[in-house]
């Protein structure tokens, strides 16, 4: 009661101080247009993906007759479906990109030029929600609690309000949850106006999603806020106070990020783009580490076939040898793009774990990973789109080679084409982005840090202000 | 009601307070003389239980200040020389935010009637403090005080910088608190403020209490020459 009291007091101070007032109306509208356009072209995009795909499968069934080979080499591309909270954070879509060509020996890379830092992207520079509310809310918070404790202390207030039977505790706390709601109100405003916008797309993964996308940030103003009241308690000036919590901003939301990233990529490195490339290339040719090279390979695939038929010779052969040649290559490739590939989610993934580790130390970590997480945009849903955008290549250049081999022509005749209904009856690509439960498992432990940094502040208030001077 | 017994406080090994005692009962006014650093304020605050003593005893109604300070501070009022209130809320809306984290609720007459009683104009009860003078801001926290129905009431230089108008009216409250009863230490260094409100004086010097007299004992000029005799000396 005592606190509520407290908190409805700070809140009276805001709703008349004309300034905070001002800044707060001006914040909230320059928030909407953000999530309105943020929302806009999270659509158009996903409009303009819907239209190229729609285009690109027109295109496709289109074919009255072509090659099977040729078809596999014409290709397609296939779009990420953009995830309905991108409005909120892109996360790394905005470096790894949303569209896969699908061809036939070619397999999507994943070691882009800037994709190796898929872990913290950097939002500045660009006027996004997760910029507003990563960065500029808790600046407002901080600008809000410098002064809270320190200027009761001042006065002589804080005498007086102890006086009247409250504990310092009650004060500290009740202080830094009025702040904190204040963040929070924004929070829960950009969320409700971003939900009324895509109300005919909610579905319960997204609710649970923007539930705890709400927790983090939740958590994460807390400690701020916090701090900040903590800092207000215990330093013997307000200047200090600012100067402490801008310091703890930026080294955590700038400097930290970046110094971890680039250890991280020092302790678990990727290969460059070249030295995976020139590796994978490698590997097709000379045969996984050395063995079972390509042209030992094909003589071995040729006898087992011409065994298989009884034939002497490729032209005796009832079917096109060249189909069965592609397949066995592309499986090979596969095989090899399996291995290089697994190395490379195994590096992303220590990447990921050591990183996240970083939290330990600095919360803003934790919440990058969760919001971009929850928002469906992180490193994770991005590899899962890549595996799945493998997986349908494989089927694809699958049914067009063994098309090529059983389809009814003959070794060494490329001229043969496959029909209309064939190129018809090749299935889409659909994308099934993950699930919340099923990569839920991968941000408890920042939700786990959150709490103890939450906890940490809290404890920091209770007990680190007992020596704090009233007077 | 306020009872210390050779109450001793050091900051840093200097001696705030030395071996301090006195007694103020129910319905009296002591007043505090003393320069600055003379160790009022160290007495008004081990009182309200901010600070404690190093020795001695310092007691509220037989309660130990220090120990069992949230006890005490329920029936003490404190009159700072600047009583800090909240700029953008009303004289009756500060007083009812803090009667309301005492744990009061009292309708909105009542507190209007509290502010009217402790002084202050009935037109001024919704303007916001932010326009108030330092009289008026002591009159809602005397009212805060008499609200809270507190027995022992601690004054703080309260008449410092306070006009004539103001200073009587301020005079006038503390001795209707103490004809109802209240217990009033007032700590100041406006000899003939204190020598006209207060029924015993006491003249700290260096933290002690170098000399206690009755008020009516002396004018308002022999006060003067013993004062500064004291602190010459």
């Amino acid at each position: 009661m005592m606190m509520w009291q407290i908190i409805k007091n700070e809140w009276h101070f805001l709703a008349r101080n004309r300034v905070l007032l001002g800044i707060s109306f001006g914040f909230v509208g320059i928030l909407f247009l953000t999530v309105y356009l943020g929302n806009l072209q999270t659509q158009e995009q996903a409009q303009r993906y819907q239209t190229a795909q729609t285009h690109l499968r027109q295109q496709w069934e289109n074919i009255e007759e072509m090659n099977p080979h040729s078809a596999a080499h014409y290709g397609t591309y296939v779009f990420k479906p953009t995830c309905l909270l991108s409005g909120l954070d892109e996360g790394v879509n905005s470096i790894t990109g949303n569209v896969l060509r699908v061809e036939g020996h070619v397999q999507n890379e994943i070691v882009h030029s800037e994709a190796s830092q898929m872990q913290a992207i950097s939002k500045f520079g660009k006027l996004k929600s997760a910029l507003l509310l990563q960065y500029i809310i808790p600046l407002l918070l901080i600008f809000l609690a410098f002064q809270s404790i320190y200027g009761e202390k001042q006065g002589g207030r804080l005498k007086l309000l102890l006086l009247q039977g409250t504990h310092l505790t009650q004060i500290l706390v009740a202080k830094t949850l009025s702040v904190c709601l204040y963040g929070i109100g924004l929070l829960g405003l950009t969320i409700s106006v971003y939900v009324l916008l895509n109300l005919n797309s909610i579905n319960t993964d997204i609710l649970g999603r923007t539930a705890l996308l709400f927790l983090s940030y939740s958590f994460y103003y807390f400690i701020l806020s916090g701090l900040t009241v903590f800092f207000s308690a215990r330093w013997e000036n307000t200047n200090l106070a600012l100067t402490s919590m801008l310091g703890i901003w930026i080294v955590w939301t700038i400097f930290l990020p970046n110094v971890l990233m680039s250890s991280v990529e020092r302790w678990h490195p990727l290969p460059s783009r070249e030295a995976f490339k020139t590796a994978m290339k490698e590997d097709r040719s000379k045969g996984l580490d050395g063995h079972n090279p390509a042209d030992k390979r094909s003589k071995a695939l040729e006898e087992k076939v011409l065994k298989e038929y009884g034939a002497d010779s490729l032209a005796q052969l009832p079917i096109n040898f060249d189909g069965i040649v592609m397949q066995e290559d592309e499986e090979y490739g596969n095989k090899v793009w399996d291995e290089h590939f697994g190395n490379l989610r195994k590096a992303l993934a220590e990447q990921k774990q050591t990183y996240q580790l970083g939290g330990l130390i600095n919360p803003f970590i934790s919440l990058q990973n969760t919001s971009m997480g929850f928002a469906g945009n992180d490193n994770l849903h991005h590899q899962e789109f890549l595996v799945q955008v493998e997986n349908y290549r494989r089927v694809f250049i699958k049914t067009l080679n063994d098309k090529h081999a059983y389809g009814g022509s003959r070794t060494g005749d490329w001229s043969w084409k496959a029909g209309n209904d064939f190129f018809r009856s090749v299935a889409d690509f659909e994308y099934s982005p993950p699930v919340l439960s099923s990569v839920f498992s991968h941000y408890v432990f920042d939700i786990i840090l959150l709490l103890f940094w939450g906890l940490l502040t809290a404890i920091l208030l209770i007990f680190g202000t007992k020596k704090m001077s009233i007077l | 009601m306020i009872d210390i017994q050779g109450a001793s406080k050091s900051f840093k090994g200097t001696k705030a307070i030395q071996n301090l005692t006195l007694q103020v009962t129910e319905g009296e006014i002591l007043g505090l003389l003393g320069a600055n650093g003379a160790g009022k304020s160290t007495t008004i605050n081990m009182l309200l239980g901010f600070l404690a003593p190093d020795s001695g005893k310092v007691q509220i109604n037989q309660m130990d200040c220090s120990t069992k300070a949230k006890e005490v501070r329920n029936f003490v009022g404190y009159i700072p020389e600047n009583v800090n209130l909240y700029p953008y809320l009303s004289g009756t809306e500060n007083l009812d935010y803090f009667c309301k984290l005492a744990g009061l609720n009292y309708p909105k007459t009542e507190l209007q009637s509290f502010l009217s009683t402790c002084g202050l104009q009935t037109e001024a009860h919704h303007r916001k403090v932010s326009g108030y003078s330092k009289g008026m801001r002591q009159k809602v926290g005397i009212a805060i005080a008499y609200a809270k129905k507190a027995k022992v009431y601690l004054l703080d230089e309260p008449a410092s910088g306070l006009d004539p108008l103001a200073s009587n009216e301020l005079s006038a409250m503390l001795k209707k608190l103490a004809s109802e009863g209240a217990t009033i230490l007032m700590a100041s260094h406006d000899i003939f403020r204190v020598r006209e409100v207060c029924h015993r004086i006491g003249i700290l010097k260096k933290g002690a209490l170098v000399k206690e007299l009755q008020s009516k004992e002396v004018s308002a000029r022999e006060l003067e020459t013993l004062y500064l005799d004291f602190m010459k000396n």
